[in-house]
């Protein structure tokens, strides 16, 4: 069921209220230029977000958006891609959103490998709610908006995504549009569910991780063409696994950003439901019909529940 | 000749065969024509602790359960002394010799408060504190303890033992004899209760045989027990009975995260993801199967639902309080989104963790109310079988039509009941679709141009457009104008009031019995089959009832509830909850204050007994307020 846009406008006219240079600018840039090199059909794909800075990307977007509560982005997107797996499902999150009160969604989704694709925003502070700190700031980091430094520690996303069972793993950064825009083609094509990591500045709260303190750190792992995290067969997993788990270990002066794994030997949640569901694909719970033509049921309730009768 | 009327208790350690008892007693007097009605009780527990079946057999449709009982079937000895108040002065009681040298002492689980009631009880009588002391006592109110060797018996029929495994078979078999069903009947009681483990049938069969020839060689005289035509039926408790109406009603994604009672119907749909088609007409539709999702938590279960209805899948979940607590936040965003969502709501006892296991209506006002901010929603209540069957076609039916959450709600005691159900009606419940959108091109979610409130529903994957739990404009955007936010808002709560039109009264509430009557009861849930019960043994009294059944909370039949009301003489409001819930509704909404109450909190559901001794009490003007007390 290929189709294919052509000169399609995936930005919606509706004005854009981020603070002027905020990264999620370069994020829905790399997500239009993404859609726009599918040719992505926008009945096909939708933008599902949590609450935050975040949560407003879907209404940027020229494509069905659902801005949904804090934190419950993830079982939305689940929602859309179960009910109707030939949909492409896009999760825009930021990191107190998908880390804090929705990181119990996030780690679940690794079992589950639904197939939708999380955008994770990471400026690690609450920009909304004026700068507190987010789950993905260090220890003893002070930034301009909180009064103390950060008391709590900081959680690892890549780390996290990989141990929690997700099938692709990346980080991008945002202004590296051409290489986000490349790892979200990546993810939108691969089967299973897909994370990305995505470093951003925020420039009104955020005065550590600024533009250039990101700049001066981050490198491509695609630029060592040595690099091929892709597991295509099962042997090669635990090998490729720990070497994308070590290298997310990796912070501080050098950054990697790019595909830190990617297994496609694990069957996607739809691919595990069509086992049991008789024409899951073809006719998924969206597209049934439930009625004949006077209205009424077309379930058999005693053939279905046949163990239950008494004869 | 008197109708029969058996009321059977078997009870035992949690794991030790009640259920497969429980099926194989409902077969074999299916077989013999009766109907039964049965309860199960049980602690939150795997293994050990007493749980317990009451049944009420009779040929007409029994629809409550009666204390005392006239036979009981204690398959451990703790079963004697839990139930010691529960018997009838002449009633059977079938226990297993060994117990004899058992003393209360080391019931170790029978609750400690429990204990100490028992304690009193025989010290009181200068009975001695074991199962002698039980005994004496049972004998002393005029009861017939049957002594039976469980092992000896089992051992010489089925020499492969372990013995304990057949305790329930032999227990309930036992019962069969005496009450003087055919060994066939209850052979085939076993071949249906263990219709999933074929490998067990041959020796519980022997056990049957073990149980009659003990009868038949005893001085036991089984009872005459006349046989009727059987007729098909369906054996269902509310958990199936919502699970069959759900997806009859077009359900085809599910989600939930276990909790009891609710986790039942979501693990009866789990099994049954491969629907069965009727055959007529539905040869060019398109039919797939049934998704059912186990979910991290209820926030995941009520948001996935969410999901799942905006692709036009119609999208439900199954809870119970603390679940139904966590899921507060996605009913408010189904409310103000507009999204079709139905939440079956499993009452038991609460508050917090409350009583697990147990009954309770408590959670009326907190449905009525559940959510953050004003939106329209729908609460409805199911109160036998049948309700729940239909109930949850129509509550499908109410969220597509009207775009909001509809909650139905069960209780506990629903749930767990048995009940012989006569036959589906697959042609009782018309399904109603949303309102399709057809202008794909310049679609508004939010369409104000509506008179109903309802505007044409576009699903993901056909249309594009916005929604967010904002307030939003039409096309779903994110706005804080003025007035285009009174306008949403009247837009939505607009529904309401479409659908308080809509909605034929007999959905919504019923007068049962005649409209002039001494007694007016009100309630809702499972008292329902109970009041209906009464009222027919009122009337051998002389005293005339009848019944203002509610069925349905928002939108409140209002002008229904008032005219009955005003033209009713003593009108008593019974409800498995301590501040009479339903009675508050009602004052609020006609303001007519409900004064006298038949409440019960402990957790068991309510008998007939009961109530009409509290009935006789409130109208002899003893008390307002009676609160029961049965169970175990």
């Amino acid at each position: 069921m290929e189709k294919s846009v052509e000169r399609y406008n995936y930005r919606s006219n509706i004005t854009i209220d981020w603070c002027p240079g905020c990264g999620n600018f370069g994020i829905v840039s790399a997500v239009t230029q993404a859609l726009t090199d599918m040719k992505m059909d926008p009945k096909d794909v939708v933008a599902v977000s949590g609450i935050g800075c975040s949560g407003k990307t879907p209404h940027y977007l020229n494509i069905a958006g659902a801005h949904t509560l804090h934190g419950r982005s993830i079982p939305y997107a689940v929602g859309v891609k179960l009910a109707n797996p030939n949909l492409n499902v896009l999760v825009m999150g930021g990191d107190g959103d998908l880390l804090s009160i929705g990181a119990g969604h996030l780690v679940a989704e690794g079992r589950r490998n639904s197939g939708i694709v999380v955008l994770l925003y990471n400026n690690a502070v609450y920009g909304l709610t004026k700068g507190q700190a987010a789950p993905t700031m260090p220890l003893n980091e002070k930034v301009k908006s909180i009064p103390r430094p950060n008391i709590l520690d900081k959680i690892n996303p890549v780390a996290l995504a990989m141990t929690s069972g997700y099938s692709f793993v990346a980080r991008g950064f945002s202004s590296e549009i051409k290489q986000l825009s490349m790892l979200i083609e990546r993810a939108m094509k691969h089967k299973g569910s897909a994370i990305i990591e995505i470093l951003q500045p925020c420039p009104t709260y955020n005065d550590v991780n600024t533009l250039d303190w990101f700049r001066k750190r981050v490198y491509k792992l695609e630029d060592d063409k040595t690099w091929n995290p892709v597991v295509n067969d099962k042997s090669e997993e635990e090998e490729k696994f720990n070497k994308g788990y070590n290298l997310s270990l990796k912070w501080g002066d050098k950054i990697p950003i790019g595909i830190f794994y990617e297994n496609n030997t694990v069957p996607s949640f739809p691919e595990r439901l069509s086992k049991i569901v008789p024409d899951y694909i073809k006719y998924p719970p969206s597209d049934q019909d439930v009625s004949d033509k006077d209205g009424y049921t077309i379930v058999d309730p005693i053939k279905t529940f046949i163990e239950k009768e008494i004869e | 000749m008197q109708e029969t009327d058996i009321n059977l208790l078997v009870g035992g350690p949690q794991g030790g065969g009640i259920d497969s008892a429980a099926n194989m007693v409902s077969m074999a007097f299916s077989l013999a024509g009766y109907n039964i009605y049965g309860i199960r009780e049980y602690h939150s527990n795997i293994k050990g602790r007493h749980s317990y079946i009451h049944f009420r057999i009779m040929h007409k449709r029994p629809r409550s359960l009666k204390y005392p009982v006239d036979i009981m079937v204690a398959l451990d000895p703790d079963t004697l002394f839990e139930h010691m108040f529960d018997v009838s002065s002449n009633a059977k009681i079938i226990y297993d010799t060994s117990f004899d040298k058992f003393e209360l002492k080391n019931a170790r689980m029978i609750t400690s408060d429990t204990m100490e009631s028992i304690r009193n009880e025989l010290k009181s009588r200068n009975l001695t504190l074991d199962v002698h002391g039980i005994l004496d006592y049972f004998r002393s109110v005029g009861a017939v303890p049957i002594a039976m060797p469980f092992d000896k018996l089992i051992n010489d029929y089925v020499p492969e033992g372990p013995a304990t495994r057949y305790y329930n078979t032999l227990g309930a078999g036992t019962t069969l004899a005496i009450l003087g069903l055919d060994i066939e009947h209850a052979n085939e009681g076993i071949k249906y209760a263990f219709r999933k483990k074929p490998s067990v049938v041959d020796s519980n069969l022997r056990v049957i045989k073990a149980a009659y020839d003990y009868v038949d060689k005893s001085e036991i005289k089984p009872e005459q027990l006349k046989f009727y035509p059987v007729i098909p039926r369906i054996l269902l408790t509310g958990n199936d009975a919502v699970a069959i109406g759900k997806l009859m009603g077009g359900l085809r994604f599910q989600t939930y995260y276990p909790i009891t009672p609710a986790s039942d119907e979501s693990t009866l749909l789990e099994n049954h993801e491969d629907i069965k088609f009727l055959e007529n007409e539905t040869k060019n539709l398109k039919k797939g199967g049934l998704v059912v999702v186990q979910c991290e938590d209820e926030l995941s279960a009520v948001n996935m639902a969410n999901g799942g209805a905006l692709t036009g899948a119609r999208s439900a979940t199954a809870t119970s309080g603390p679940g139904f607590s966590l899921m507060a936040e996605g009913i408010s965003f189904a409310g103000m989104t507009e999204i079709p969502l139905v939440v079956t709501l499993y009452q038991r006892g609460g508050p917090s963790t409350g009583l697990p296991t147990r009954n309770g209506q408590s959670d009326l006002l907190f449905a009525l109310n559940t959510g953050h901010g004003e939106f329209p929603k729908m609460v409805i209540s199911s109160g036998d079988m049948e309700e729940c069957v239909y109930d949850a076609m129509k509550s499908l039916n109410y969220a597509q039509k009207y775009q909001m959450p509809v909650i139905h709600m069960i209780d506990k005691t629903l749930a767990n009941t048995m009940d012989l159900v006569p036959e589906i009606d697959v042609k009782r419940v018309r399904i109603e679709k949303y309102r399709d959108n057809n202008n794909h091109e310049n679609y508004k979610r939010y369409d104000l141009n509506t008179d109903d409130g309802v505007s044409p529903y576009g699903v993901f994957g056909k249309d594009v457009f916005w929604m967010t739990g904002d307030e939003h404009n039409e096309l779903g955007h994110v706005t804080e104008d003025t007035s285009l936010r009174d306008k949403m808002m009247e837009k939505r709560m607009r529904k309401l009031i479409t659908a308080d039109r809509e909605i034929p009264m007999e959905d919504r509430a019923i007068l049962y019995g005649n409209e002039n009557a001494d007694i007016t009861y009100i309630t809702w849930g499972s008292q329902k089959s109970l009041l209906l019960d009464a009222i027919d043994e009122l009337k051998k009294d002389g005293i005339s009832a009848n019944l203002l059944y509610l069925r349905m909370f928002a939108p409140f039949p209002s002008e229904y509830v008032g005219e009955v009301l005003k033209k009713s003489n003593l009108i008593i409001d019974v409800e498995s909850n301590m501040t009479a819930q339903a009675a508050k509704i009602i004052r609020m909404n006609t303001g007519i204050e409900v004064k006298s109450s038949i409440l019960k909190y402990n957790g068991r559901h309510m008998t007939i007994d009961e109530v009409i001794k509290s009935t006789k009490r409130i109208m002899g003007k003893e008390l307002e307020m009676v609160v029961l007390e049965n169970g175990s």
